[in-house]
């Protein structure tokens, strides 16, 4: 295996999308219940077997099942997803107009908790077992514990129903706001849920930020750094450095477990984003749908992945150099 | 100290408190899941009141808006979450586990294959997979553990595979392998039992998360319509709107406080049982200063040309004493050196010097001067200053005291900043020259240079604000035969240049003896013997110097006499 690690890389993440993109193919087919059944319910009687069978050409559902793969991945690759069983719209379409709101949450969410978590987690790894060690972890923990959805229902009831401060239900901003008027109107939409998000996610990193500043602790080289004369900052400084390489992989994989997280925290607040549209997706059996946002979020936690492999090297000289893992 | 009481034991106060409250919320839970049918006077499923009430005698929480009664839900709903819990975190190590020793032990393309599919399940967006899942496979409960389990068994395998591999190399696993056990008996006798305190806390882990995704799955009206959950019942308080209304502290709080219980209880427990699994209780992290007794007057400074004087030093590790009333002195331009078996103290007593003792050591001594100065009365700031510019170490893991991610020269121009020099990047590229750096490797990072180039540039960074002083603390371990004797030539050319004064650790007696002015043999903590080398040589006073010498003897016979000691074993 010589290959150049890029070329490694993009295989290995080729083969992730293209299983997501099977996932995807084979779960309806495998699945009981089809499209027809959310058009007619089975129980509101008998259905006419001609446009039973309309509803199925329509979706793709006829035909050997090579068949169906082979028109799948055709329009998959022409970036034709289909059409949503719930109101007709081309797919691409629907999933597009959510796609921007959920990169800003996850996005948000996924900065703040780093920041969060890689600054709490030094701070406590730092002497482990002391007083303000054990303080953090605590309170961390208790964080970790609370479920997205109580948070969130707790942050809407306190700031949107008692206080008022932002919008309750219905956060799709109106089209005819511009400019600042939409941003402030978009940041107001965005807080709560981020705060919850980041809430969700602060808690991974901080693990393995305070582990990492545990275990660089007990390295040969923090000891020379001490025996040279350095102040406590300079010997953290050297530390932080070190820590900084599992940490960073850390962050970047939390980014697919918050996409997942966003499904719940988007449904509480009914943030436009991809999350709340596969939970009604899935309510109402839109399959077209559900298929086209599993596979862009699968898209995007692996992008995230990609990200952390690319930046890795940034922070280990040993990779950078060598070019190998 | 394997046992689960000695783990226990050794946990630090705080840890054992967060696991104490952390098994006090399991209880509380656990017990709401087995007494559930006592605790409810009503069913958590059927009406059994007008919708909306408020508390009352009849109804403690009052009741949802179908009338059902809240607390039934709440007791009832704890069993649930701790079936889910238990059921998706056996299957779901018991997988993790299989796969991470298949993966571990035949190495190879068992492991890549077995690795790309734990990635694959890593990358895969966890909740929604689920939520995709359970919409084709059905709201069963059942259901929901098996995807549960289906999703989260990558994590452990991914952590306990590389648990196995380290386990792997071990020394007695290696013997047994060599010795012809097999491999079923290998993995059960010496692997799978190690692994286990990383096994308990990883079952702990995959509990809360499958706790959290059956409560969210729920909590989105898709979990199974049969089951009372505390997600279900924080489903309808959300469809009935009960924010807006005084109902939240009743309908919302409970279950939401219920599950936060439940998984801060998973957590604690899960910390504990990580820290059981690692009692790293030793680190650099955090040193004692020495302990100063400023009530009595300052010590006499020692005789002259002493450069220093160490009088009764102990260290002792939560009352396991290492080093017991030590008394050193090196003379000003003479060679000292310090032998001991491994074990014996001697690098602890050298680290004392400058405080740097690792936690929980602490160190007592009656006076530890340096020329003028006690250090025993610099604070931490002073004592600070001291190490680099008056007393230098070279630590014992040299190999490993470069700072991985900074190039050599950084990381001795960082040391250089902190003396007189007026360009600390020029005095360090002259020290590294001075060493035997060449140039060209100046910009290298630790991982592009030789064990024998390491071991210089730790030398160069110790020695390049010109200390007094120079601990060298085993400094040719590792090294090869020449390289030894190069490194050890390198010693003394910087003795001339600098005009230092060294003191050797080592537990090679002849290496120490060829070269060394004076000798120190460390025993079980104590110094048993002291003075110029040739006289403690032919002289031996002490039994246990005796028994190094007949060792050393009995070598030589062996291999015939290229030098004896005393006499230079170049």
């Amino acid at each position: 295996m010589t290959l150049p690690r890029w070329a490694r890389l993009g295989a290995q993440y080729l083969i992730v999308v293209a299983a997501a993109a099977m996932v995807n193919f084979a779960l309806p087919r495998l699945a009981p219940g089809d499209p027809v059944d959310y058009l007619a319910p089975p129980e509101s009687g008998p259905v006419d077997p001609a446009w039973r069978q309309s509803v199925l050409e329509r979706f793709d559902l006829d035909g050997s099942w090579l068949q169906q793969l082979g028109s799948y991945l055709g329009n998959l690759i022409r970036g034709d997803l289909g059409v949503s069983v719930i109101d007709g719209r081309p797919v691409a379409e629907v999933v597009a107009g959510r796609l921007g709101w959920s990169l800003l949450l996850v996005g948000a969410a996924v900065a703040a908790s780093t920041v969060a978590g890689v600054a709490l987690g030094f701070a406590a790894g730092w002497r482990r077992g002391s007083r303000r060690d054990v303080g953090l972890l605590t309170g961390v923990l208790a964080v970790d514990a609370l479920p997205a959805f109580f948070v969130g229902l707790m942050l809407l009831m306190v700031f949107s129903v008692r206080l008022g401060w932002f919008p309750v239900y219905g956060a799709v901003a109106p089209d005819d706001l511009s400019g600042w008027a939409w941003m402030i109107d978009a940041g107001q939409r965005l807080a709560l849920p981020a705060v919850t998000l980041t809430l969700v996610g602060v808690a991974s990193v901080f693990v393995v930020a305070r582990s990492a500043m545990i275990s660089e602790l007990g390295e040969d080289y923090v000891f020379m750094a001490r025996a040279k004369g350095l102040s406590d900052r300079a010997v953290r400084a050297h530390a932080r450095r070190n820590a900084m390489i599992p940490v960073s992989t850390a962050a970047l994989l939390g980014f697919s477990t918050l996409v997942g997280a966003a499904t719940v925290v988007e449904t509480v607040f009914s943030y436009p984003g991809l999350g709340s549209l596969a939970f009604a997706a899935v309510r109402a059996r839109d399959y077209p749908v559900l298929q086209a946002v599993f596979l862009l979020l699968s898209l995007v936690a692996v992008l995230a992945n990609l990200a952390a492999d690319l930046l890795y090297p940034l922070f280990d000289p040993r990779v950078r150099r060598l070019g190998a893992r | 100290m394997s046992g689960p009481t000695g783990r226990w034991a050794a946990l630090r106060p705080s840890t054992r408190g967060l696991a104490a409250a952390g098994a006090a919320m399991l209880v509380v839970v656990v017990g709401a899941a087995v007494f559930a049918d006592l605790l409810a006077a009503h069913p958590p499923d059927r009406a059994s009141g007008a919708p909306y009430e408020r508390p009352s005698a009849a109804h403690l929480l009052g009741t949802d808006d179908l009338g059902r009664d809240l607390w039934a839900q709440l007791v009832f709903g704890a069993r649930v979450s701790l079936l889910v819990g238990l059921a998706a975190a056996t299957a779901a190590t018991a997988v993790g586990a299989a796969a991470a020793l298949v993966a571990g032990w035949r190495g190879g393309w068992v492991d890549a294959v077995i690795m790309r599919a734990v990635d694959l399940a890593l990358s895969l967006p966890f909740l929604v997979l689920v939520l995709v899942l359970a919409a084709y496979f059905g709201r069963g409960l059942d259901v929901l553990i098996v995807l549960i389990a289906g999703v989260l068994w990558a994590r452990p395998a991914r952590l306990l595979r590389g648990q196995v591999l380290k386990l792997r190399e071990l020394g007695h696993v290696v013997a047994a392998e060599a010795m012809g056990a097999g491999p079923a008996r290998i993995l059960v006798v010496h692997i799978l039992r190690r692994l286990a305190p990383l096994l308990s806390s990883q079952f702990v882990r995959a509990a809360a998360v499958a706790v959290i995704v059956q409560s969210g799955v729920a909590f989105l009206g898709l979990g199974d319509p049969g089951r009372v959950s505390w997600g279900s019942t924080l489903y309808f308080a959300n469809n009935g709107s009960a924010i807006l209304t005084d109902a939240w502290l009743w309908w919302v709080v409970p279950p939401g406080a219920a599950l936060t219980v439940l998984i801060v209880g998973l957590a604690f427990a899960g910390f504990a049982a990580e820290e059981m699994a690692d009692p790293q209780i030793v680190s650099h992290g955090w040193q004692r200063p020495i302990r100063r007794r400023l009530a009595e007057e300052a010590p006499e400074p020692g005789p002259p040309g002493t450069v220093l004087d160490v009088r009764a030093l102990s260290v002792d590790f939560d009352g396991a004493p290492a080093v017991r009333e030590a008394d050193l002195r090196v003379g000003r331009g003479r060679l000292l050196g310090l032998v001991g078996e491994s074990g014996s103290g001697k690098s602890t007593l050298g680290l004392a010097v400058i405080g740097l003792v690792p936690r929980p050591g602490r160190i007592r001594c009656e006076a530890l001067m340096m020329g003028e100065t006690d250090l025993r009365r610099l604070g931490r700031l002073g004592l600070q200053r001291v190490r680099g510019r008056e007393v230098a170490v070279v630590p014992q893991a040299a190999m490993s005291a470069l700072d991985p991610t900074m190039t050599v020269l950084r990381q001795v121009a960082e040391a250089a900043a902190l003396g007189e020099a007026a360009d600390p990047a020029g005095a360090a590229a002259d020290m590294l020259a001075r060493v035997g750096i060449g140039e060209g490797r100046h910009r290298a990072f630790p991982h592009e240079l030789s064990g024998g180039q390491r071991q210089r540039a730790v030398m160069a960074m110790a020695v390049v604000n010109r200390p007094g002083l120079l601990i060298a603390d085993e400094p040719t371990t590792g090294l090869d035969v020449v390289t030894q004797q190069a490194v050890l030539d390198l010693l003394d050319d910087l003795r001339a240049d600098l005009g230092l004064d060294v003191w050797l650790i080592s537990h090679d007696l002849p290496l120490v003896a060829s070269r060394c002015d004076d000798l120190a043999v460390m025993h079980a903590g104590r110094i048993v013997e002291t003075g110029p080398t040739a006289e403690v040589l032919s002289r031996p006073r002490h039994p246990h110097t005796r028994e190094l010498l007949a060792a050393f003897d009995r070598l030589e016979a062996a291999w015939g006499n290229p030098g004896a000691p005393g006499g230079g074993v170049r």
